[in-house]
């Protein structure tokens, strides 16, 4: 079987229906892949009491958790975790945080932060761990 | 006088055997695919249907839903998946694109080709299948994160699948003529 003389095999509707399907492929990346700027985090500890932080004010916030202080950073718009008295340091390795629905954690030190947007529902009904 | 099984006989035409062939040959087809590794879940070449296409193209669209639901029946059984999350997920995608290919197919004129019909049929058994697991399994929307992926494989799959049928076609034209 040849390759050749393929655009034979298109008839006018299957052109316009590959040109279509192509475009509805292409839209579907944009619709489904774009990602919302988070605008607050929650940030949970066992040994706190639950935070809401905008993510508008650059500011570093302790955290005692059940090891003991993690250091959280907030800036434009981000927010990671600077130190955390953990072995494995997964938490700071994570990096910065951005988007709705991310959601970071140092779970030896039982700490949660999930981003959110105000434009938005909460992605996460509950965190447990 | 008592007949007894052994004698008893079902009359089969000539349309029950053409469907019990192509049925025959989609479902190795599927068994033969399904045997082949995939990078992500639900990713498959899906040659199984495109002797779907091949039937509805050569002998209509009532022949073509034989041979499908009889495919995803079969091949579940043999699979051993039959009832199963991933028979329902075929059983929606199978029943979504003999519909849209119905549609198609009964457009005046036919002005829609192999390629454009299987194009339809492959993103409407993607979606469905996205929706079903949706709907019956995993009720979270970052499923459909993995939606526009799955929908380039279709595109993809579903082109090179109409453009091998329409060649295929070109070539068994003399054979059924003659």
């Amino acid at each position: 079987m040849s390759w050749k003389n393929t655009t034979a095999d298109f008839s006018f509707a299957d052109k316009i229906i590959f040109l279509f399907s192509l475009l509805l492929v292409i839209t579907s990346y944009f619709y489904f892949w774009q990602s919302t700027p988070a605008t607050y985090a929650i940030i949970k500890s066992t040994q706190q009491a639950t935070q809401k932080v905008d993510l508008k004010n650059s500011k570093t916030y302790r955290i005692q958790g059940a090891l003991g202080i993690s250091a959280i950073e907030v800036e434009k718009g981000k927010i990671r975790f600077v130190s955390s008295p953990c072995n494995n340091k997964f938490c700071i390795q994570h990096g910065w945080q951005e988007h709705h629905g991310d959601l970071t954690a140092c779970l030896p030190n039982r700490i949660s932060i999930q981003l959110a947007s105000i434009n938005k529902a909460a992605a996460y009904d509950a965190i447990n761990f | 006088m008592m007949r007894s099984i052994s004698n008893m006989q079902i009359k089969t035409n000539y349309q029950d055997r053409l469907v019990a062939g192509f049925a025959a040959l989609a479902i190795s087809i599927h068994l033969l695919e399904s045997a082949l590794p995939s990078p992500i879940p639900g990713i498959k070449p899906g040659f199984a249907n495109l002797i779907t296409l091949y039937v509805l193209i050569r002998y209509g669209w009532r022949l073509a839903i034989n041979v499908s639901l009889l495919r995803v029946l079969a091949g579940s059984l043999l699979l051993g998946s039959f009832l199963s999350p991933t028979f329902l997920l075929s059983l929606a995608g199978a029943i979504a694109s003999l519909t849209i290919l119905g549609i198609a197919w009964h457009i005046p004129g036919k002005p829609v080709g192999a390629v454009g019909l299987a194009i339809l049929a492959a993103l409407a058994h993607m979606g469905a299948q996205i929706m079903t697991a949706y709907l019956l399994f995993i009720p979270h929307s970052a499923l459909f994160t993995l939606l526009p992926l799955l929908l380039t494989v279709a595109l993809i799959s579903g082109t090179l699948g109409g453009i091998l049928v329409s060649k295929i076609m070109k070539r068994t034209d003399a054979l059924n003529t003659a």
